[in-house]
């Protein structure tokens, strides 16, 4: 049988319309998180919290949501294997995002696929400039994080401070702004160092800092080395102060760092502990996992939902209609209120100062 | 901190890293000696004692603590553990192997160096734990110069283990089997030496001095995952060529050495942490250059 030309454009037209329209569809969300590696525990966290917004989306109904999985392993190579693997697998957009480092590589894979790209939790100021107009940011950069830091040291006193990074992007940003915020605020940074991840051993850089006598010591990079590298410290004989970046505010850190993690201070997202609108997303959470949110949870529910609310307005899945929408957001969540700057990021500064006390992490004074 | 104490407290982190350098070295060096194979799995060997030794002390440390007994327990139950481990990695991947071309053996201890790896990422989904034995903060003060016991116990434990190994090779009849198949293993054939057995009984001491070093890394450092052999493998392989891989006591000096390299590496104005991985590696390149047969290595002469 021919069919004319004609009618099967009719058809394929009738088709697409259908496809847009705002009720029933099936959009499948791809998920770039790393769930294995040292940093699991927030993948998983963030997997988590995509899946109970999701649940409550589909139970409202019109459109039917699901979501593909990608482990990036908190790596580079692994991030784009696995990018490229979601971008061909069907999804209409991606939410997540958590090592920065892994999560640069992803953002051309991505916009060359036309996928809006809601991340959730990365926030090195690397990502600004390598963002190809797809991605949106809705976690504060590191240049949020370091004003809030500033306000914090400038508040206690400080005179120099040591500052301690891994080399990566997302721990050398935050550790370069910090060190050009501090220096440029009248401080002195005693002392700068560059670790290994994994290297186990901080003797010799935990020596340097004793020798260089801060007021206090900042670890930029994340938790699973940042546990060990504060006990350390602190059986070196520091006494001084001791912050950690938004990668370090897990729970694991009270583990690693053991009695060592008393008092240390930390520049953390919110989470659901500190947000009163986060209480219903927290009891449902533990509900279904089992388990308490992790730090990145609020943030990532409220980026699939911001996703979701996208996809409304723009009456579909369309790209660049679903990027303008996005553009446009003015979204209430339960971490805030969503609006971008013109360069995708969030458009306020959402960091609290916290502190370790009895094994969890309070609101410092 | 005057500039002396800064430079005695650094000689104190450049030893005790050296030591775990050492006791993981000496498995390569041992290992080469007699079967001619840089085993690229050692430093995961390595690993899986620190996951050992972590196993075996939450078993029994409701029994006996876990205090200096219960991680001395778990020294020992994971070297013994580790141990009869690398024998069964030989039997499997590597006797097969031996009489094959030089290459395929090493790229067999690669795959084994995954296995291992990829065996422990998933069972343990690539999770840090912390293995957190309650041994305190105390120590000694010598001048300003602050020790505490766990470094102590760990460069005395350490010492004890390479003079046992050193005289071991160099008393005991296995020991001078163990040199003789090194020197030449046909002949040592020929002269009834059970050489299978004594290339398992190299694999034994190499991989139980790894899984010592693990379990002190593990419990010293206080976290362990999937990861941690690679780069204590890399590091610990540079150390033995550095002492003249093949050589027992260059081992020793070897790992010492790059553990000081490392420690004063970091101190030094214009190196700081960033470049001291640069500056020990150019440090092995320079030795590689003028002695390649390494600090304490023998050169060898090919008859023809």
């Amino acid at each position: 049988m021919k069919l004319p030309v004609t009618s099967v454009l009719a058809g394929l037209a009738l088709a697409l319309t259908l496809g847009t329209a705002s009720y029933a569809a099936d959009i499948k969300i791809g998920v770039l998180v790393p769930t294995t590696g040292g940093q699991a525990t927030y993948g998983q966290d963030m997997a988590n919290s995509v899946q109970l917004a999701m649940d409550a989306l589909n139970k409202a109904g019109p459109n039917t949501y699901s979501m593909v999985v990608g482990d990036d392993a908190c790596d580079p190579q692994q991030a784009v294997n696995a990018a490229t693997k979601l971008a061909s697998s069907g999804i209409s957009a991606v939410v997540g995002g958590y090592c920065s480092g892994a999560t640069v590589p992803t953002l051309k894979i991505f916009g060359d696929a036309k996928l809006p790209f809601v991340i959730t939790a990365a926030n090195s100021t690397k990502l600004i400039p390598a963002n190809p107009g797809n991605a949106f940011m809705i976690n504060s950069t590191g240049n949020d994080q370091v004003a809030a830091a500033l306000v914090v040291w400038k508040a206690k006193g400080y005179k120099s401070i040591a500052i301690v990074n891994e080399g990566d992007a997302y721990s050398q940003d935050l550790a370069t702004l910090a060190q050009k915020g501090f220096t440029d605020a009248g401080g002195t940074v005693a002392d700068f160092e560059t670790v290994n991840h994994g290297e186990q051993d901080y003797s010799a850089v935990i020596t340097k800092i004793k020798s260089a006598n801060p007021d206090a010591v900042f670890w930029t990079a994340y938790d699973d080395d940042g546990g060990p590298f504060v006990k350390q410290l602190r059986e070196g004989g520091y006494q001084g102060a001791v912050f950690v970046g938004d990668g370090s505010t897990s729970d694991n850190f009270f583990k690693l760092a053991g009695d060592a993690a008393e008092g240390v201070y930390a520049f953390s997202s919110p989470t659901a502990d500190f947000l009163p609108a986060a209480k219903d997303f927290a009891t449902a959470y533990q509900a279904k996992f089992n388990i308490a949110p992790s730090s990145y949870g609020p943030l990532t529910y409220d980026g699939m939902n911001l996703l979701a609310d996208a996809i409304t307005k723009a009456g579909g899945t369309d790209p660049t209609k679903l990027m303008a929408a996005l553009q446009a957001e003015d979204y209430k969540g339960i971490a805030g209120e969503i609006t971008f700057k013109p360069d995708h990021t969030l458009a306020r500064s959402n960091f609290v100062v916290v502190q370790g006390k009895g094994g969890k992490w309070t609101l410092a004074q | 901190m005057t500039l002396v104490t800064l430079l005695a407290q650094q000689l104190v982190n450049g030893l005790v890293l050296g030591s775990f350098y050492a006791l993981v070295a000496l498995g390569y060096t041992m290992v080469f000696g007699v079967v001619k194979l840089l085993n690229f799995a050692h430093g995961d060997v390595y690993m899986v004692g620190a996951f050992a030794g972590f196993v075996v002390l939450s078993l029994i440390g409701g029994m006996v603590g876990t205090s200096w007994l219960g991680v001395g327990l778990s020294i020992l139950l994971s070297m013994i553990a580790v141990g009869f481990l690398g024998v069964v990695i030989e039997r499997i991947a590597y006797a097969p192997m031996l009489r094959a071309p030089r290459l395929s053996i090493l790229i067999t201890a690669l795959a084994v160096s995954l296995v291992l790896q990829n065996s422990v990422l998933s069972l343990t989904q690539g999770q840090v734990f912390a293995f957190s034995p309650k041994l305190g903060f105390a120590g000694i003060n010598i001048g300003a110069v602050f020790i505490n016991y766990k470094q102590v116990a760990l460069a005395v434990v350490a010492a004890l283990l390479m003079i046992g190994l050193e005289l071991f090779v160099s008393r005991t009849q296995y020991g001078r089997a163990m040199r003789a198949v090194s020197v030449d293993r046909d002949m040592s054939e020929l002269m009834g030496i059970d050489v299978n057995r004594v290339i398992a009984v190299t694999f034994f001491a190499g991989s139980a001095l790894a899984a010592a070093a693990g379990t002190m890394a593990g419990a010293y450092y206080g976290s362990i995952w999937y990861f941690m052999g690679f780069l204590i493998g890399l590091k610990a392989f540079t150390a033995a060529v550095i002492g003249g891989i093949g050589s027992i006591p260059g081992a020793m000096l070897g790992g010492l050495v790059l553990g000081l390299l490392e420690s004063f590496g970091t101190t030094l104005p214009g190196i700081g942490s960033e470049w001291k991985d640069v500056f020990s590696f150019t440090v092995l390149i320079l030795v590689l250059v003028f002695k390649p047969t390494g600090l304490l290595g023998k050169s060898e002469q090919e008859r023809m």
